[in-house]
């Protein structure tokens, strides 16, 4: 029997967080309109002159109208083309960077939980979704925090003694019941 | 180095998807430039009447015939290069964004109570730090926890003695336990 058939392939999971790659797309958009609209004011502009100009001068060397305004018309281009992709670029760096402090904030975070840190807030940084993502963390470790405060002070009740056997063993089954509830 | 020390090391976001999301950028406005100069080149090159007197004419009239044709060849780049440039951005983060919405559903589902299983991303995932961590910190609490029961257990075997001694061990190991409890913080 193929391997195929005794094991279906994996179906490819493409998640979409529109939190995350919404602002992200809207600013790219923004960019790449903002330098269209710029490129169009320009090239409009100069259009209303040059060729009226070239009427005037008489000398006909050209063909057609993208003899007159070639270099014109290249030089807006690559203008458009370096605008809008240096913009573009630090924005991707600018995301990259607010990624890594975020998540690496984060990381941080879940490192120092392990070590028993479960109070300092995580501080993930301004960007929107970083900011919801630290804060769930932060969520998170205050829940175990509070459990395992409860669990401590009931543990330290019991153990200074002075209940009757049956309540002892009632609460002592009852803690252990929360100790399982920790990190189930 | 591999395994889950090398993802505990492995930066969050690695270079080489930085690169690679920078160079697809550049083809993608590249590309966009490319169809607009296409679009006005078509609208430019037509050759211009024979005399002189119609070229002149043709030149007199060129700048508002060409205003729309400007306008709707810079609509049409600005709509092709979003609409490429959303595709790419949908595409190319949903490696970071996957896994943070993954993490988002693992830390609901802890918090709801659901059991705990260690989080793995895909292969080719960006943060992979980030499960480790997780996984470090909830390894902890399960060996913790394991300890703590343990401890009862050990505790409980002495009740099998007498009722003092049971009693007198079962405090010992609460003791121990809020001790042990306490370098949480």
């Amino acid at each position: 029997m193929r391997k195929s058939a005794l094991q279906p392939p994996r179906p490819s999971v493409r998640y979409v967080n529109p939190r995350f790659q919404g602002p992200a797309v809207l600013a790219f958009t923004a960019i790449i309109t903002i330098g269209g609209v710029i490129f169009w004011k320009l090239v409009d502009s100069e259009f209303q002159w040059v060729f009226p100009h070239a009427a005037i001068r008489g000398h006909y060397t050209f063909d057609s109208a993208y003899d007159i305004v070639r270099n014109l018309l290249s030089w807006h281009l690559a203008g458009l083309f370096f605008g809008v992709f240096l913009t573009g670029s630090i924005l991707v760096l600018l995301l990259i960077a607010a990624t890594r402090y975020g998540i690496g904030k984060a990381v941080d975070s879940l490192r120092m939980s392990a070590n028993g840190d479960l109070s300092t807030p995580t501080g993930t940084g301004p960007i929107g979704e970083l900011d919801r993502f630290g804060k769930k963390i932060d969520a998170a470790r205050s829940d175990t925090l509070t459990s395992l405060q409860k669990i401590r002070s009931e543990a330290a009740a019991l153990a200074t003694g002075g209940m009757s056997p049956e309540e002892f063993r009632l609460r002592w089954d009852e803690l252990k019941h929360r100790i399982r509830t920790i990190a189930p | 180095m591999s395994g889950p020390q090398a993802a505990g090391d492995a930066p969050l976001v690695q270079g080489q998807y930085v690169f690679g999301l920078l160079v697809r950028l550049c083809v993608n406005t590249a590309g966009g430039v490319g169809i607009l100069f296409v679009i006005l080149y078509l609208a430019l090159s037509r050759s211009l009447p024979g005399d002189y007197a119609g070229i002149y004419h043709a030149l007199r009239n060129l700048s508002p015939f060409l205003r729309p044709i400007l306008a709707v060849s810079v609509l049409v780049y600005a709509l092709l290069a979003c609409g490429s440039t959303a595709a790419l951005c949908i595409y190319v983060l949903h490696k970071v964004a996957g896994p943070l919405y993954r993490m988002e559903r693992v830390l609901d589902q802890y918090r709801s109570g659901v059991p705990t299983r260690t989080v793995s991303f895909r292969h080719d995932d960006q943060i992979q730090p980030l499960a480790h961590a997780f996984n470090q910190w909830i390894g902890t609490l399960h060996r913790d926890r394991h300890r703590w029961l343990a401890t009862m257990k050990d505790a409980e075997r002495h009740c099998l003695q007498d009722e003092a001694t049971c009693r007198s061990e079962m405090e010992a190991a609460l003791r121990k336990i809020a001790e042990d409890m306490a370098r949480y913080h």
